[in-house]
């Protein structure tokens, strides 16, 4: 494995090599061709997820996660289509890839947890054989006897109990955050580089969640591998992820790493979603804030920024209203963020020196 | 799995003996009476008081219901009233066109719906689709008689590349020495190619004649689960472990989708098994199906009860083996033994 991933390394054609980098998105676009109109999901989306780094990417239902996740492994289905953009993974572009070449890929490099642990697995088959024609696939030359012990040995390492036992079972014989053990068991059976994460703790209880997110933790770390966490949980973003991206709208309008996006958003939207995160001292407040509205429809998207017709800030701003914000980089070395918002810059400026008062943005 | 089969076998036996309380009562409450189609219309009435008692039609029903099932499951048929051969004579020369036909029909439908559908929702390809669809409701709203007679003017008719309504073999050729009763096997047993060959050129229409509604069926049904199945979230994270898309068609939707096309399957099988009546008739196939419209019309009460009865264990046996197969294919339909938590 490892001497066959130095050799991809060794084929790069990468624009500038960067050993660190592991993976490149530049300019993803896709879109579901549906009778109501073009939805645009993902639009223009770049990002870089270096070695070992644990990315968060959050957003409400229908931001587009989902579908990114899909793009970058090339698995959007029809009617959806990838229609631009460049996705580089160890200094290969994928895009150009066969579908027989980007099977070697998928679950070998990269890997997918998906959302819904009770609807991931195949209802008819046992556990075992679940995890084992993964290893099949990629480990030539592997006998069903070790490539059995090695998934049991996955099932131990996802804290499965009686994991000997237990790869007989079907899915119904597990519970939710069992099945969820399991998913990541699939999804590390062949060590990959990246792993993306869609929503693993979404449909799982609070200790479930807690659990399967210590299990990732300690799993990444002695793997060393990428990981990609789609989530709309806050809370477990902070805990877990070294930097985040706020998608909405299909779009990435903010990014920057976990402490700084969390101490001090710029992004009008990263700082309504960070108000709406249930606080146990603020209940006695009152309601829970909530952002008023909801997302734009992706198939008919508003001509200037798309979160204006919710924005506090810029609702009914002319310049919100008629162009849609390019990424500003604003910050210092160290804890830059990038971020999409015309005011980008003197939020950030407000956030940084309250003392004086900002007036102009140029 | 012994429970399982215990429990089907008891609720089978009460199936069969509903069929036959069914058969038994329809058959005397019917216009006519046996005794005098078998004295004659000329006889006395002694002669005809004569025969019913021979054949034990004045004792009271329930004695003669009694002895109804006794005989049949002695595997005492009686003879048929009209002609006096035993019922299990008649059957047995019977059955074996039927069974060879229905299970030929079978196959065709099975394995083309099986095919057909997993093409049609293999890949977006709208073509091949369409042509599926398009043969599915030409299936379903063709009669097989219809379509049988078409057949045989085109290919019999018109350009002679099949051989016209003649039963099984040409009159002129010798049956293959009995084996199993089915002419292709036991035709290729005795080596007999020439007969082979022609066993099977008298099979292709009537197969694909019976078989056309079957097919389009299932291949519907099938279709419509596999579209249903493949989009599951399961499927994509098969095709995340780099599995190809074929094997992931083949391997984890079409085991997920198949349950309604088994028990489907079951009861087409078994429904071809007892016998068509038209699709018989026009090929001259010396099949059940003519043979049992036949009896009914004259009362021939030995020859039809039995068939009930036959006809009902049949359609107990193929649903027993459904069942069966139902939890080899799905493990949640797996009854809890006592080992399970």
């Amino acid at each position: 494995m490892a001497a066959e991933r130095e050799q991809m390394t060794e084929q790069t054609a990468q624009p500038e090599p960067n050993d660190d980098l592991l993976l490149r998105v530049r300019g993803l676009k896709t879109e579901f061709v549906t009778r109501r109109g073009t939805i645009k999901a993902v639009r223009d989306v770049s990002l870089d997820v270096h070695r070992a780094e644990k990315v968060g990417i959050v957003g409400e239902s229908g931001c587009g996660k989902s579908a990114l996740a899909l793009s970058i492994l090339g698995l959007i289905s029809s009617p959806g289509r990838v229609v631009a953009g460049e996705v580089w993974l160890n200094g290969r572009e994928l895009a150009s890839l066969s579908d027989r070449e980007m099977q070697v890929v998928r679950g070998r490099n990269v890997s997918l947890i998906f959302q819904d642990p009770m609807t991931s697995l195949d209802p008819v088959m046992t556990i075992g054989s679940q995890i084992t024609e993964s290893i099949l696939k990629h480990q030539r030359g592997i006998s069903r006897r070790a490539a059995r012990d090695r998934a049991i040995e996955l099932l131990r390492d996802v804290e499965v109990p009686l994991a000997e036992r237990r790869i007989d079972d079907f899915p119904h014989q597990l519970s939710g955050g069992m099945r969820q053990r399991v998913m990541i068991a699939i999804a590390l059976a062949n060590d990959p580089d990246l792993l993306i994460a869609d929503e693993p703790t979404t449909a799982l209880d609070v200790t479930t969640q807690a659990q399967v997110i210590d299990v990732l933790e300690r799993l990444v770390e002695e793997r060393n591998a990428a990981v990609i966490l789609i989530t709309h949980n806050l809370g477990v973003v902070a805990e877990f992820c070294d930097t985040v991206k706020v998608m909405y709208a299909g779009r990435i309008v903010e990014e920057a790493t976990t402490d700084v996006l969390f101490r001090a958003p710029t992004h009008p939207y990263t700082e309504a979603l960070l108000h709406s995160v249930p606080d146990p001292k603020r209940l006695a407040r009152g309601p829970l804030p909530t952002i008023p509205g909801a997302p734009p429809s992706l198939a008919d998207l508003p001509p200037g920024c798309s979160f204006e017709p919710r924005c506090p800030l810029g609702q009914g701003v002319e310049v919100c209203l008629e162009q849609a914000p390019f990424p500003i980089e604003v910050g210092s070395p160290g804890s830059i963020v990038v971020s999409e918002c015309h005011f980008a810059q003197d939020r950030w400026a407000e956030a940084h020196n309250p003392t004086e008062g900002v007036q102009s943005h140029e | 799995m012994v429970r399982v089969i215990v429990n089907k076998v008891t609720s089978s036996i009460a199936t069969i003996f509903g069929a036959s309380v069914v058969a038994f009562v329809l058959l005397r409450v019917l216009p006519g009476d046996p005794a005098r189609l078998i004295a004659g219309s000329l006889a006395s009435d002694e002669a005809i008081a004569g025969v019913r008692r021979q054949l034990g039609l004045d004792q009271p029903l329930h004695v003669q219901y009694i002895r109804y099932i006794t005989d049949f499951f002695t595997g005492d048929w009686g003879f048929s009233f009209s002609s006096g051969v035993p019922v299990k004579e008649i059957l047995g020369s019977r059955f074996p066109a039927t069974a060879e036909l229905a299970l030929y029909a079978f196959l065709f439908a099975f394995l083309s719906a099986l095919v057909l559908a997993l093409l049609a929702t293999y890949r977006e390809w709208p073509v091949v689709d369409g042509v599926v669809r398009a043969l599915s409701s030409f299936g379903l709203g063709t009669p097989p008689f219809w379509f049988a007679i078409l057949a045989l003017i085109v290919f019999f008719e018109q350009f002679g590349l099949l051989p016209g309504p003649s039963g099984r073999l040409s009159s002129a050729t010798t049956p293959p020495p009995l084996l199993t009763g089915f002419y292709t096997i036991d035709a290729l047993v005795a080596g007999q190619f020439d007969i082979l060959g022609e066993a099977i050129k008298h099979l292709i229409l009537p197969v694909v004649s019976l078989g056309l509604v079957p097919f389009a069926f299932l291949v519907r049904l099938l279709r419509a689960n596999l579209l249903e199945i493949s989009s599951e979230p399961f499927i994509v994270v098969v095709r995340s472990k780099g599995i190809g898309r074929w094997l992931t068609h083949v391997r984890h939707a079409l085991p997920n989708a198949f349950l309604p096309t088994l028990t489907a399957s079951g009861l087409i099988l078994a429904e071809l098994l007892t016998g068509s009546v038209l699709v018989e008739r026009i090929f001259t196939w010396p099949g059940v199906g003519a043979l049992v419209v036949d009896s009914i019309k004259r009362q021939d009460f030995a020859v039809v009860q039995t068939f009930i009865l036959l006809s009902a264990s049949l359609y107990i046996l193929v649903n027993l083996v459904v069942d069966i197969l139902y939890g080899v294919i799905d493990p949640r339909t797996r009854i809890p033994t006592t080992e399970a938590r």
